[in-house]
Order: C-alpha cells, then sequence, then structure tokens
C-alpha cells in the first residue's frame, strides 16, 4: 500500500515499443507473411522506480529518447507500463498537449467548458473556476469569438490557462514556457511556482534545466530507459552536463575523423590543381611560403578537446610548414560565432611580440585563459602575415569549438561581475 | 467501482461531447438543427406514400407506421454499432494526447444517437395525433410509460454493442465494413419488415432461436407500445433487459481490458 505522505509511487516500471520492419495490417498480409510480420521490441524504460512527495517538484532530465517523456506519458495513464506499477494520489492535471479537444469553431468560452471538462471537472466546479481562467488567459475581449480566429499564441493562452486552473493536486508538465510571448511566459512560471506554494505536486520534463532548478526540488536525470542519477538540481545537473559534454566531445572527434579521412583526397586534388595556396574556395588564401598544416584545441592537461564549459582555460595549438622563408612572420587568431559574429580577434603585432621570422617547419602555441563566450558553437580563424600586411596563409574556420555552461545569463560573452545590494 | 467513480465524476465531459456531436451534426446546414425534426418526417411521408398508394400491404394496416416503429429504434441500435464503432478512432487526437476514461466516447456517442432517436419520435407522434392518427383502437397514454424500460434496455444494449466494437475496431480496422454487412443482414433477422406470424410458420419447432436476437424483444416492445397501443409483455422486457445487461458487461470488460493499447496502436 502506498504511503500517505507520496502523491506518486513508481515502482520498477518497464515500457517497451514494437517496432515493426514492415507493418501488414490486413489480414491477406498477416496470413500469407506471417513469419516476415517481424518486429524489433525496443526497450524505452527499464526499470524505473522513484517517489515524490505530497507538495514536492522533481525534474525529469535526460538526452532526447532516454524514456523521459515516456515516463510522463505513463503517468498519465495515456499509456500503461509493460510492468511494475504507478500509484497516483489525488486529481491529475496535465500541461502536455495543451488545446487537446478544441472545436475550433465554437466560441472560446464554449471550448473553456469542453476543454476544463476534458480534466474531470463537473460544470459547477467550471463556473467557480471562469473567472479565474478568463483573467488568466487575458482573452476577455476575444472569449465569444470561434478559436479558429484566434492566433496560434492566444489559442495556447486559453489552452494553458484552463489546464492550470484545474487546481490538480498533481500538475505534470512537458517542456513548459513555450507558450506565447515573454510576458505570458513569465506569468505561466509564476503562477507554476504559486501552485507549488499550495501544496500541489509538480512533475516537469525539461531540456531547460534553468527552470528546473528554480521550481524543482530533486532532478531525476534518466538515461537509457534507467534512472542515472537523483538528486538537488545543483547535484546532478552539472553531472549531466559534464556528460553531455563528452558526449558532443565524441560526436565532434567522430565528425573530425570522417573529415580526416576525407582530406588526403582533397589535398592530392589541390596538388593537381597546382595552386596549393588558393585551396578551399575563399576559406584560404596567402602566397603559399608556409602553411598551417594542423591546428587543434587542448584543455588543461594537454588533451585535444572541442566542447568546453563557459570559463574554461585552454590552449590553441598551431602546426605549421614553412616552404620559403618568412621574414617578420604575424600569427592572428579569430573567434566567430557560428552565425558569423565576430567576437574577438588578434595577433602578435597588435600584442606586441618582438618580430620572429619563420625559417623551418614547427609548432605555435597560444594559451586562452578563462573563455568567456556563452553556450554555441563558434569558429576559429588562423592567419600568418608577413610584417608588411602580405598573407602567407589565411585559414578561415580552422576550428570549431562548442560551449556549454550552467548558467542561463545571455549574450555572447560573460561580463565578470558581482551584484552589491544597498541595504 | 473506482472506474464507475471515475466515469461518473466525468459526466460533464458525456454531456458537452453530446451537445458538440448533436449541435454539429447539422453544423453549415441552412436548416441546421431543423433537420433533426425535418428528416424522420420527409421518411415518414415516403413511406406513406410507397406502402400506402404504390404498394399496399392489405395484411398489416398502416404498414408506413408499422414500418416506422420498428426501423427508428432499429436505426438507434445499428448507428451505435456501426459509427460508434469508430468513436475511438476519431477521437485519436484526443485519446493520443491527454487523459480521460476512454469509455466517455462510446457513451458519448450512443447518448446522441439516442437523443436523436426520441427527438424523432416526438416529431412522428406529435404531427400524426395533430392529423388524429392514433396507433391502435384503444390507445392511451399511459402506455406511453412503458416506454421508459423499453428505451432503457435498448440503450444498454446499444452501449455493450458499442464499446465492444469500439475497442476491437482500434486493432482491427476491417470491424468497421464487415459491421456494415452485418448490420445490414442483422436488419433482415428483425421483425422489421413482417409480421411474427411469417416466422413462427417458417421456423416451427426452432421459433425460440429467434428470440436469441436480443434485438426482437425490443422492436415488439416497441411495437406494442406505439403501434398496437398496449403495454408490452412482460417476458419480452425480462428477455430483452437480461440480454442488454450480458452484452453491456461483456462490451464493458472487453473495452476496460483493450483501452490500455489504445494509444499506442492509434
Amino acid at each position: 500500500m502506498m504511503e500517505e505522505k507520496y502523491a506518486i509511487e513508481v515502482k520498477d516500471i518497464t515500457k517497451k515499443f514494437k517496432v515493426y520492419y514492415d507493418k501488414g495490417a490486413q489480414l491477406k498480409e498477416k496470413l500469407l507473411f506471417r513469419g516476415r510480420n517481424r518486429y524489433e521490441e525496443r526497450w524505452v524504460l527499464q526499470g524505473i522506480s522513484f517517489q515524490v512527495k505530497t507538495g514536492e517538484a522533481i525534474g525529469l532530465v535526460g538526452h532526447n529518447g532516454c524514456g523521459k517523456s515516456t515516463t510522463l506519458k505513463l503517468l498519465t495513464r495515456i499509456m500503461y507500463p509493460d510492468a511494475g506499477t504507478i500509484e497516483m494520489r489525488g486529481r491529475v492535471s496535465s500541461l502536455i498537449e495543451l488545446g487537446a479537444g478544441f472545436h475550433p469553431d465554437m466560441s472560446g468560452r464554449e471550448n473553456i467548458y469542453i476543454n476544463a471538462a476534458i480534466f474531470g471537472l463537473t460544470r459547477k466546479e467550471i463556473d467557480e473556476r471562469m473567472e479565474d481562467i478568463i483573467a488568466f488567459s487575458e482573452l476577455d475581449a476575444f472569449l465569444d469569438n470561434p478559436v479558429r480566429t484566434y492566433s496560434s499564441g492566444m489559442y495556447m493562452r486559453l489552452a494553458f490557462s484552463v489546464a492550470i486552473n484545474v487546481d490538480a493536486d498533481i500538475l505534470l508538465v512537458d517542456e513548459i514556457l513555450a507558450v506565447g510571448d515573454a510576458n505570458f511566459q513569465a506569468k505561466c512560471f509564476n503562477k507554476l511556482r504559486e501552485i507549488k506554494t499550495k501544496g500541489t505536486t509538480i512533475v516537469i520534463v525539461s531540456h531547460s534545466l534553468g527552470q528546473i532548478e528554480q521550481i524543482c526540488d530533486r532532478s531525476i536525470w534518466i538515461h537509457g530507459g534507467k534512472i542515472k542519477a537523483e538528486g538537488t538540481p545543483r547535484e546532478v545537473h552539472p553531472e549531466y552536463l559534464n556528460y553531455m559534454g563528452e558526449k558532443r566531445q565524441e560526436i565532434a572527434e567522430k565528425e573530425q575523423a570522417r573529415k580526416d579521412q576525407d582530406q588526403p583526397r582533397k589535398d592530392r586534388e589541390d596538388h593537381e590543381n597546382g595552386d596549393s595556396a588558393d585551396a578551399g574556395g575563399n576559406k584560404r588564401w596567402g602566397n603559399g611560403f608556409a602553411r598551417i598544416t594542423r591546428a587543434e584545441l587542448l584543455n588543461a592537461k594537454d588533451d585535444p578537446q572541442s566542447v568546453f564549459v563557459t570559463g574554461e582555460s585552454m590552449t590553441l595549438e598551431i602546426h605549421y610548414q614553412v616552404k620559403k622563408k618568412v621574414e617578420d612572420a604575424v600569427f592572428g587568431i579569430g573567434f566567430f560565432r557560428s552565425d558569423g559574429v565576430q567576437c574577438y580577434g588578434t595577433n602578435t603585432r597588435i600584442d606586441q611580440l618582438a618580430e620572429f621570422a619563420l625559417a623551418k617547419d614547427g609548432c605555435i602555441r597560444v594559451k586562452l585563459n578563462h573563455v568567456d563566450l556563452l553556450p554555441g558553437e563558434y569558429l576559429i580563424d588562423l592567419a600568418i602575415e608577413s610584417e608588411i600586411g602580405i598573407p602567407v596563409d589565411y585559414y578561415r574556420q580552422a576550428v570549431k569549438m562548442e560551449f556549454y555552461s550552467l548558467l542561463q545569463d545571455v549574450g555572447v560573452s560573460r561580463v565578470d561581475h558581482e551584484w552589491q545590494l544597498d541595504h | 467501482m473506482k472506474q464507475l467513480k471515475e466515469l461518473f465524476n466525468y459526466r460533464q465531459m458525456i454531456y458537452s461531447l453530446v451537445k458538440k456531436d448533436l449541435r454539429g451534426r447539422y453544423k453549415g446546414s441552412v436548416m441546421g438543427f431543423m433537420w433533426t425534426f425535418i428528416n424522420p418526417l420527409l421518411q415518414l411521408l415516403v413511406y406513406s406514400i410507397v406502402f400506402g398508394k404504390l404498394l399496399p400491404n392489405n395484411t398489416i394496416p398502416k404498414f408506413y407506421l408499422y414500418l416506422f416503429v420498428g426501423l427508428v429504434p432499429w436505426i438507434f441500435f445499428s448507428s451505435s454499432l456501426n459509427v460508434g464503432a469508430t468513436s475511438v478512432i476519431a477521437s485519436k487526437d484526443m485519446v493520443k494526447k491527454i487523459y480521460f476514461p476512454r469509455e466517455v466516447l462510446p457513451i458519448s456517442y450512443v447518448t446522441s444517437s439516442l437523443v436523436n432517436m426520441l427527438l424523432c419520435f416526438l416529431v412522428i407522434f406529435g404531427v400524426m395525433l395533430g392529423f388524429g392518427i392514433k396507433p391502435g383502437n384503444d390507445f392511451h397514454l399511459s402506455a406511453l410509460l412503458y416506454l421508459i424500460p423499453v428505451v432503457l434496455v435498448e440503450y444498454v444494449l446499444a452501449l455493450g454493442g458499442a464499446m465492444l466494437t469500439s475497442a476491437l475496431t482500434v486493432y482491427f480496422r476491417d470491424l468497421e465494413h464487415i459491421l456494415g454487412i452485418v448490420t445490414m443482414a442483422w436488419m433482415y433477422a428483425c421483425p422489421i419488415l413482417y409480421q411474427l406470424e411469417l416466422v413462427q410458420n417458417a421456423m416451427g419447432r426452432w421459433y425460440y432461436l429467434y428470440f436469441l436476437n436480443p434485438m426482437t424483444p425490443i422492436i415488439i416492445a416497441f411495437r406494442d407500445i406505439l403501434y398496437e397501443g398496449h403495454a408490452p409483455q412482460l417476458s419480452t422486457l425480462v428477455n430483452a433487459a437480461v440480454m442488454g445487461f450480458v452484452v453491456l458487461i461483456v462490451g464493458y470488460l472487453v473495452f476496460r481490458k483493450l483501452q490500455k493499447g489504445f494509444a499506442e496502436e492509434l
């Protein structure tokens, strides 16, 4: 039996989906190709157990396809687990598919009745909530117009207002706050907090860790159909982000490996064209006296890495080949965000390094301390120039890197700061 | 028990779906909801011309009325099976997205068909009584009271049938088309177009088998009340009620079992 203090108790649930290779639903096909009607069983959940206390808010995190949305669907009873039990205490409302059952030809007011009825409210209960619903949706002026005349934002606002005013004991939320404009989103967010302080149990599935951190007491990280970690958001999220970072690193390496495979062939083509300096269209140019052969980013341990946390330090290593001596060489680097915004650029002349000549093959390292670029993909341009400005080797988008962050600050780069409150 | 209580909590949803269905049926037509009244009247007109003037039936007096009284409850039942079968599939967007007791869907459909049938009867008998045409020779309005249990029993039967077919159709779509044929044949197995004596003569001692058809006693009861103008026999009613509840219980159990897979199957 379920303990009184738990609102939700999930015990060892498993769920599999049948993925048909070629589904023949007709009798003829079923009889003729009985052996051929094969399917693969994909286990989406492989034994998940957790409890949620009454009044507690938990967040489910995990990468796409990890099973967190399936878990939520099982909680709503849209689907049922293959094994294990789920017990829920009290009325359940969900902010999952908003506006299910809306009838476009009926007015906003009629749709409130229809939609609220789907949540199991009686007419009397709906009448009691009507004012709150209308006030929250900010749609009083349009309430008697048919819903088909609404903009998609208005539609979602109405749907959200109904769902959130059900006064459920348990609220299930999938990817909140993708609703309406910034103002309405803030309002939804505040409403969610208010509901939480009233003692409603909340389960949220979201990719926005920031939102979960702000509302939830606990995070559950689901990975491959199992619970990988559980604890306060502050404990679980860094672990999760680090894992995601490593994962992206792997993907980036694989991509690089694929490119490297293509590279020799391309180099050969370049030679056949007899113009090595202008290879790669306008991505690379220069007189070819020296040439950047390889460039990579290294982490603090000097291991190659391409995904970093905002604020991490790194080293950029540039290997070059010299065909003809370059007097008074200048090295330059430039950081660009993937949409082309230049974030930073400098070179050895700007930094007033003593002039030097390139006589033989070698390597130059740039230590980059506390790179505060905010999450996103960035590209680094590299250049070798002679002192008088003749391009020796300009290599655009030579290195790719990616940043992720635990914080939700916005912009291009973080500015080191500190708030001081005047008490 | 818990499920029935929950279903009761969702009564507002059933109510609003029934309303939506009744209003939506003739949405966009010029006459709108008036069609609910015009339709049966025109049907009656056609029957009275065809069977009164073109093909006069000498053995059954007022044959158009005889036919109509059997046909209206039959249409309610057959559409509950046929169209009710698609009630879950038709709402698949809702079923896949949101939780509610799925029984609401067949219940709403059958209920709105029931309302339609009642309106149909109301219109016809309003008009007929207005013209001074009475069913039977010694018709009393009190006979109409017997309609309540008869309609109730038919509702129970139709609901059981709709639950069964709507759940099965989700897994086996062909059922929808098979049902079209089955109900057509089934209609001729009910005493709608002919008199019971005919069957009695033809089947002899196997006559009781004819009453295994749960719609037979129901149609007989309707005819007793609305055509003959007297109370139906108690045994007829009990017979129909027992079969109706058996079908409902079986239908409900099958529905409960199958509904767990609806969201994945749709």
